[in-house]
């Protein structure tokens, strides 16, 4: 069984079509990138997945569960990252955790060690005392990502998990990524555009332009076939932009 | 908060009240006369007995009246020449009085009417003294008193089958200050509660937390129930603040009406009984459903806090006007067209319910409730719907896209 299969996506915003037929499939245990420009897609396709909107047509299962007819039980095995995501500015970084923990764990002690594994992955120590009005970009950003990831979830959908970071956090919240989904054996889906961060990430890539995949391999398959030197033109050839 | 705002508006009010009757109390006049006479006499002696007087000794009225603004007087009687003369031929006394304007309050204008008031018990007594002489002359029958004010009217109020030797303007006097409670709470708990549901939804959109919030393992229909459930609570809590400070507010900023403290609400067997006041409480909860679900089926097409408060601005609209005109009269007494208007208004008939608890009209009261909630419903469905689909996170409207929409149809 695939962690993912999605299959001839369409989704029409009105006039505008985002998804022109979509179709890739990520294996369980894999991170799994869709790479493309902006107005490729990523973002619509992650959002049907995550069962926040639904496809125009087209079928996308989680682990067997469809997205459209079972949103409740996908979103019971998933954890999505939105890239504009953002907290609740009342409460501490540790509130903030307890709040989200509560939604996947009835009992105190599955909620504690969900907020335990938040405070490790996130790294932010005794910050996550403070509000959360009171933290950087970077540091909103790894409280998310250990949010997304804190309870273990099968699938963890991040959208652009680093964007407008700067470099420094940019490497953390990668590692963080690559750790935790070797560590915990957790599937992970995400977009980025920046290729080089995919190509250091994930085990295999999606390339999407204009609403479908174009390309679909690991990066060394991608560049192998198409006689790159790294996922950018891998990208260039295949859409053919110059 | 309002548990602070109406007592302190019903002590600021209760201050300047007993402000202005101390200074009506101590208030002190000038009189200044330019006639003589024993009725003038009279007059001056009726003046000087009991009040401040101010005497003004001068050589005109001009020159009275500049030594009257240097007092701390806020008004001056004048006695013009010829006002013992026409008296005592049975012609009529004028007498002139001048206000000093110096800050425009309202214990400027209450002097004057205490000097007003003294002068006209002084012509009630003086006018019925005269009429006793000429009786006396004449000796003719009948009491000073009945040639004087020849009819008189007693007024009775019939209420729920049972006739009351109350007049009716003391009876509604006394309902409207207890009865105008409820409409302004009603009112001002489902705007209080609109603008929170509102807010509430709106800042997740705001602060980017709406698209976790609708991954996360729960139905949608649940995160609905949340925000209802959540701004019931809080407005509830809020409504029962209003409550006692608006009712510290009215007790205290109107404890200076007779009506209300020589009268109680239970002698005139009117009044909320348990059976009115449960009824009202489930107006007041179907009516905040339905208020709130609509606020967040709205908010869901505002993008931030301050756009989803420019639409639920609309949405008070038809709540508060249905309120400000029930305050004062009823749905029977409006021209008919006005009174369709108001009744397609849902909020018209909380108001109209909650008046007709205190009356104890419960049929009217049970209509209004299955009215109401045969709205709610329909206003929770759609609610519903907009939450159960991707409405809530796609949906977008703002007073921008119309102006846009506006000029392209142009």
């Amino acid at each position: 069984m695939h962690a993912i299969e999605a299959v001839d996506l369409v989704k029409n915003f009105g006039d505008t079509q985002a998804l022109r037929g979509t179709s890739f499939t990520v294996n369980e245990n894999e991170i799994y990138g869709l790479i493309g420009p902006n107005g490729a897609g990523k973002t619509t396709t992650l959002r049907v997945l995550s069962t926040l909107i639904s496809a125009s047509k087209g079928r996308a299962e989680v682990f067997g569960l469809d997205v459209a007819r079972q949103p409740e039980k996908v979103r019971e095995i998933l954890s999505y990252l939105p890239e504009e995501a953002g907290l609740y500015q009342h409460l501490t970084g540790l509130e903030f955790l307890e709040f989200m923990a509560g939604f996947y764990a009835d009992d105190r002690e599955r909620r504690s060690s969900f907020v335990e594994e938040g405070r490790l992955i996130s790294g932010l120590g005794e910050r996550l005392r403070d509000r959360s009005n009171e933290y950087s970009k970077g540091m909103k950003r790894r409280l998310l990502l250990a949010r997304a990831l804190m309870m273990k979830p099968r699938l963890a959908i991040l959208d652009e998990p680093t964007s407008g970071l700067d470099v420094i956090q940019s490497v953390h919240v990668r590692n963080m990524i690559k750790d935790y989904a070797d560590r915990q054996g957790v599937t992970v889906l995400l977009s980025s555009h920046n290729m080089l961060e995919v190509e250091y990430l994930c085990d295999r890539v999606g390339l999407m332009d204009l609403g479908v995949v174009v390309a679909e391999g690991t990066p060394d398959e991608l560049r192998d076939r198409y006689g790159a030197k790294n996922l950018e033109e891998v990208f260039m050839e295949v859409t053919n932009h110059e | 908060m309002p548990i602070i705002i109406f007592p302190v508006m019903g002590g600021a009010i209760r201050i300047s009240q007993e402000s202005v009757q101390r200074a009506v109390v101590g208030a002190s006049f000038a009189v200044y006369t330019d006639d003589e006479g024993f009725v003038t006499e009279a007059l001056l002696e009726y003046l000087y007995n009991n009040n401040t007087v101010v005497p003004i000794e001068a050589a005109s009225l001009e020159d009275a009246l500049r030594q009257f603004q240097d007092t701390d007087s806020n008004a001056l009687i004048y006695i013009p020449r010829g006002y013992n003369d026409n008296l005592t031929q049975s012609m009529n006394g004028e007498l002139m009085v001048y206000a000093n304007l110096r800050k425009l309050n309202m214990a400027e204008t209450q002097s004057t009417n205490v000097v007003s008031s003294l002068i006209n018990i002084y012509n009630y007594y003086f006018s019925l003294s005269k009429i006793r002489r000429l009786l006396e002359q004449t000796g003719a029958a009948g009491t000073p008193e009945a040639i004087r004010s020849p009819i008189s009217v007693r007024y009775a109020s019939i209420l729920k089958g049972t006739v009351l030797d109350i007049p009716p303007t003391s009876i509604i006097n006394l309902v409207m200050s207890q009865s105008i409670m409820l409409p302004i709470m009603v009112m001002m708990m489902v705007m209080f509660a609109i603008q929170m549901a509102a807010t509430s939804i709106a800042l997740e959109k705001e602060q980017k937390t709406l698209e976790t919030l609708m991954t996360l393992p729960v139905s949608r229909l649940t995160v609905l129930a949340g925000k209802l459930s959540g701004s019931i609570v809080i407005a509830i809590a809020g409504s029962v603040s209003y409550l006692i400070g608006f009712g510290y507010y009215m007790n205290s900023a109107f404890a200076f009406v007779p009506e209300a403290t020589t009268m109680s609400i239970d002698e005139v067997s009117v009044g909320i009984t348990p059976f009115g006041m449960l009824l009202v409480g489930m107006v007041i909860f179907v009516t905040l459903v339905s208020a709130l679900a609509m606020a967040l089926s709205i908010a869901v097409f505002a993008d931030n806090v301050r756009s989803a408060q420019s639409f639920t601005g609309i949405l008070i609209t038809p709540i508060m006007i249905p309120a400000i005109i029930l305050m004062f009269s009823d749905i029977d007494m409006l021209p008919q067209a006005v009174q369709w208007v108001l009744l397609v208004i849902p909020y018209t008939h909380s108001i109209i319910a909650t008046k007709a608890a205190f009356l104890g009209d419960y049929f009217v009261v049970i209509r209004s409730i299955a009215f109401i909630s045969v709205w709610t419903f329909a206003v929770l469905y759609v609610a519903a719907k907009i939450f159960s689909t991707e409405r809530i996170i796609t949906a977008r409207f703002s007073l921008g896209d119309v102006r846009k929409r506006m000029r392209l149809g142009r």
